[in-house]
Formats: structure tokens, C-alpha cells, sequence
């Protein structure tokens, strides 16, 4: 408890945070209801205190905890955008010293080339193998690593606004804030991958031996260490899939998928085939998910019944007050948008200072009803 | 506060979720500061992340103890002030060194419960938005952002009496005004002396 007995000004207590809460917010900590009838003296004070109090409200700006994430997530793209820049000073002071090193390297390099070209040649089949540590170690943004080692699918959201459902047995790693012109995500097992729109930094994910790149899409990749082939398969949007630069640098072959057509890459020998009717592969039919079957496009369907959906695709719970949405409903197509995206949409449907917040596999919607 | 400084300590050496979490902690606050500054809203949220930038891409010089809260806030005010200066569609006077308070003091008519009360929070009201701005500003700061007179004395660069005189003048004639004798209109021309 803080020395209140010595209080003799107004300001005194103005200045008491726990005194702000009870009056303002009648939260009443410190027990000042009973402290004040203590005595009348103090009983004056606290009333004179109270009032000027209340004669002092000001303009308080209505951020959400989104609002704050977004402007956080602006904040480091512009300190990347600054360092870019002065980088680039740096390089061409750095340039000149760096010449009189480049002769020296290059025949240290040439050596090492030799050796191991010699040491590796008859065991060229391992060599043709990318694992996911490999490739998460090659990275230096400052990974995060989300696994599913559960029996239910998972949703991953990323700073981008992108949405990633990772099935059991599955592991993503992502920077946590995407800076830079490239957003590069890496994964071991099965995503259903959502990518908000986003040409000026196109979005890749390193899975195995290959490497699949897009602007603004959804699309379903399996690559398990353990498995022969890798498949990409898109329901949205435009794709394109090449192979990784640390196994074939040489081969550039890039291969465009679009909606309902899939890839299958034999690991072993190396081989792309294209599937473009994606009913008639067995094993694609027999592997799809809820996800990709449900329809997101509502015509005057009841705000639960979309929620239900969602719960469904995404394998998440969603709270939100059932009796003051029973009678809303709404019209809106969200295919092809990324979870976030999605909820967010129908909160701005709803209107009313609809708000959501997610966490893990739990969200949670406020609202005070429709419009 | 001791968090504070241990989050500091850590940004300066580079731990970016200390970052992240002291600017989650004081954005809206410094939003909230900025909007009595400055009617418009995007240069102010342009302005405290470019404060934010600025301590992330300088963080090798940033002082040590630094109380994290006056410190963003007063980064805050020069960064609009030196907007002002530069954009003149801010410049309503030829003066370019002084910020406005733009904030009038509302009620919280919420808690008003009966008349008695609502009659003098009104009169209470009225007087503490004819306070000069930097009174108010002053008011603002203590009471709102829970500056200590110290601080805010830096932050309006004033000296520690005068940040205090900012505080009481107003706040002096109130009291008087409540130990029942002086009447109403000489207590408002007081107030603004």
C-alpha cells in the first residue's frame, strides 16, 4: 500500500493510479471506499478529487490489438526499407577494399571445388536429397518453427495476413515478421497454403527438392522426408514450381500450375509430371481435404452457419454471442482468402464494431450485433 | 519500471521481441498524446514509428536508465513539432516553436450520477478548458500519462517550478473556488491569469 494517509492535495491523489481505477473504472483494489468513510476530512478530498476527475475525461482513440500488430508489422518494414538503403552506401565503400582479397579467395575456392567434386562423385544419389534442416539452417531471418504433433490440423497465421493449415506430422518455419522483397516459408509434411495478394513480394515455399513460387494464392503441398514424391496441387490462383538451386542450379525448368491442376516430382529421379485433371489421379482424390471441398461462396446464408463452416475447413472453434447474430445474414465470397482475411471480412459485414481475435486454434468474435 | 529498463537494455543489444513489446506496450499512448498535438491522424502514426525506427536503427548510441515512457512521448512531441515547423499546412500562426493542445476536457457522464454532481463537474469543466493549452497539456500529462513534474518539466523544456506552476495554477483556483467563498466569475478570470 502506498503512503495515502499523508494525501493533503487533490493532486495527490490524482496522481494515484489505484485512485483512478476506482473512480474511473470502479475497480477497488486498494479498498478506497472503506479508507475514505474512515474519516470526513479525508471524505472532502477524495470527493473534490473524484469530481475534477470526472471533469477531466479525454478523447481516447479506439486501437484495436490488430491496429497496433499492423502498425508494428509497417514499423519494420520501414526500418528495413532504411537499412536497404544504407547498405547500399556501405557496399560501394566495401567494394574497393574488397578487390585486393578476390584474386587470393578464388584459387583457395577452386581447390575446395576439386576435392569435394572428387570425394562426392559415386554418391551422387544422397547428394540429390534437400532436407528441411538443410534448408531452415540456410536461412538468417530469425526462423519460428511451428510443429503439429497432434492428430488435427493446425492453423499457422503469418505476418502477412497469410494463412497456412498444417496437417499432423507437419512442420512450418517462417520469419516472424516477413521484411525484405521475398516471403520465404519452409516446410516438411502437409500445408494448405492461402497467400494474401502481394506482386511487389512474392511469396516461396522450400519443401524438399523443390521450390514453389506465388503472388497471391491458394494451393495444398506434401512433401514428407520420408516419401517418393513431392505434390503440389492449386485450387486458386497461379503457381510455379521449380526445383531447389542446391541440387540442380543447372536445371531452371519451372513448371506453371493453375486451379485444379497438380505436380507430382519423383525424388529419385528427379522427374516433374504434370496433372491436369486432378479427378482422374487416385491418389490426389483420396487425399483431399475438407478445406478444399467446402464452397466459401454465401448468398443470404445466417452468420452462424458461415462460422460453422469455418470451423470446419480450418478445424478451430470460434465463440461469439449466438443470440445477437441470429438474425444476421450476409452475402459475400470468400474463396481464396486467407483466414484472417476472411474474418476479417465478415466482421466489417457485420459491422457494429465487430472485432475478432485469434489465438491458436481459438477465436473469439465480439460484436454488439448487425446492422 | 524495472521491466522497462530491462527491456531496454535488451533492445539495445539487438533483441528485436523487446522491441516489439515496448512498442505494443506504449502505442497507443503515444497515439493518443500525438492526436492532442496534431489533427491528423496519419502523420501522427508516421511519426511514432519513425520514432520507433529511429531508436531501433540508433539503438548503439540510445542513453542507458532511460525512463522508456517520457522518453517516447517526448520523442514524440519534437518529432510533430519539427513536422510543424517543416509543413505549413500545419501553421495556423507564424509562430513555428509552439505545439497546440488541441484537446477540450470532456465529462464522464457515465459516472455523473445526480444533479448536485452534474452541475458542478460542469462548472469544474468549463473552468479547466479555459486553462491557456500548455496548462492543460500539463494536466494532461500528469494525470493522464502519469508523468512525474520532472518529466514534464523535459518534456515542455521548462524548468522544474514552471512545470510546476503549469500544474497548480489551474488546479489553485479550483480549490479555492470549493472552500465556498469567492465567486464564480473572478474564479474563472483567476484561472487563466
Amino acid at each position: 500500500m502506498r503512503k495515502r494517509n499523508n494525501y493533503i492535495e487533490i493532486e495527490d491523489f490524482l496522481a494515484d493510479e489505484s485512485f483512478q481505477l476506482w473512480i474511473l473504472s470502479k475497480i477497488d483494489e486498494q479498498g478506497w471506499e472503506e479508507w475514505t468513510l474512515e474519516n470526513l476530512e479525508r471524505a472532502k478530498l477524495v470527493e473534490d478529487a473524484r469530481l475534477l476527475l470526472l471533469a477531466m475525461k479525454v478523447p481516447n482513440s479506439k486501437l484495436t490489438s490488430n491496429d497496433v500488430h499492423e502498425a508494428l508489422k509497417e514499423t519494420w518494414q520501414k526500418i528495413e526499407q532504411r537499412e536497404l538503403l544504407s547498405q547500399k552506401t556501405f557496399k560501394i565503400k566495401k567494394q574497393r577494399t574488397q578487390r585486393y582479397w578476390i584474386s587470393g579467395i578464388a584459387a583457395a575456392v577452386l581447390a575446395g571445388v576439386f576435392s569435394t567434386w572428387f570425394f562426392k562423385s559415386d554418391v551422387l544419389p544422397q547428394d540429390n536429397v534437400v532436407t528441411y534442416k538443410e534448408l531452415v539452417e540456410e536461412n538468417n531471418e530469425g526462423l519460428v518453427e511451428q510443429t503439429n504433433n497432434t492428430e488435427k490440423s493446425q492453423i499457422v497465421t503469418l505476418s502477412d495476413g497469410s494463412s497456412v493449415l498444417l496437417q499432423p506430422n507437419s512442420k512450418l518455419s517462417y520469419p516472424k515478421i516477413f521484411t525484405g522483397n521475398e516471403r520465404k516459408v519452409y516446410l516438411s509434411g502437409e500445408g494448405f497454403f492461402e497467400i494474401s495478394k502481394n506482386p511487389k513480394k512474392p511469396f516461396f515455399v522450400y519443401a524438399n527438392e523443390i521450390v514453389t513460387r506465388v503472388v497471391g494464392t491458394s494451393f495444398r503441398i506434401k512433401a514428407f522426408p520420408d516419401q517418393q514424391n513431392v505434390e503440389v496441387l492449386v485450387r486458386t490462383g497461379k503457381v510455379r514450381v521449380r526445383s531447389n538451386d542446391l541440387v540442380r542450379a543447372d536445371k531452371t525448368e519451372e513448371i506453371v500450375l493453375l486451379p485444379n491442376q497438380a505436380l507430382r516430382f519423383t525424388r529419385k529421379d528427379f522427374v516433374f509430371s504434370k496433372i491436369t485433371n486432378i479427378t482422374e489421379d487416385p491418389i490426389l482424390v483420396n487425399s483431399v481435404r475438407n478445406i478444399e471441398q467446402l464452397s466459401f461462396e454465401f448468398t443470404d446464408i445466417p452468420v452462424a452457419q458461415i462460422l460453422e463452416t469455418i470451423e470446419q475447413a480450418y478445424v478451430v472453434e470460434i465463440d461469439y454471442p449466438k443470440d445477437k447474430l441470429k438474425e444476421c445474414r450476409l452475402t459475400t465470397s470468400l474463396s481464396d482468402q486467407p483466414l484472417a482475411e476472411k474474418l476479417k471480412i465478415i466482421c466489417k459485414s457485420i459491422g457494429n464494431d465487430s472485432n475478432y481475435e485469434m489465438n491458436g486454434n481459438q477465436i473469439v468474435i465480439t460484436t454488439s450485433g448487425c446492422n | 519500471m524495472l521491466d522497462d529498463f530491462i527491456l531496454w537494455n535488451n533492445l539495445k543489444n539487438g533483441d528485436e521481441k523487446s522491441f516489439s513489446f515496448l512498442f505494443e506496450k506504449y502505442y497507443k499512448d503515444l497515439i493518443n498524446y500525438g492526436n492532442s498535438l496534431c489533427p491528423f491522424s496519419e502523420k501522427v502514426q508516421d511519426c511514432i514509428q519513425d520514432v520507433f525506427a529511429d531508436i531501433w536503427l540508433y539503438r548503439n548510441s540510445l542513453q542507458d536508465n532511460v525512463i522508456v515512457k517520457a522518453y517516447l512521448l517526448s520523442s514524440v512531441r519534437k518529432r510533430i513539432a519539427r513536422l510543424h515547423e517543416r509543413d505549413h499546412v500545419f501553421r495556423k500562426t507564424t509562430s513555428t516553436d509552439v505545439l497546440e493542445f488541441l484537446f477540450d476536457f470532456s465529462i464522464e457522464n457515465d459516472l455523473v450520477e445526480d444533479e448536485i454532481t452534474a452541475e458542478r463537474v460542469l462548472y469544474l469543466n468549463k473552468l479547466l478548458n479555459d486553462l491557456p493549452g500548455r496548462q492543460k497539456e500539463a494536466l494532461y500529462l500528469r494525470y493522464h500519462q502519469g508523468l512525474s513534474v520532472d518529466q514534464i518539466a523535459d518534456l515542455l523544456d521548462v524548468n522544474y517550478q514552471s512545470a510546476n506552476n503549469l500544474l497548480h495554477r489551474g488546479l489553485l483556483s479550483l480549490r479555492k473556488e470549493w472552500k465556498g467563498s469567492i465567486p464564480l466569475l473572478i474564479l474563472i478570470s483567476a484561472g487563466v491569469l
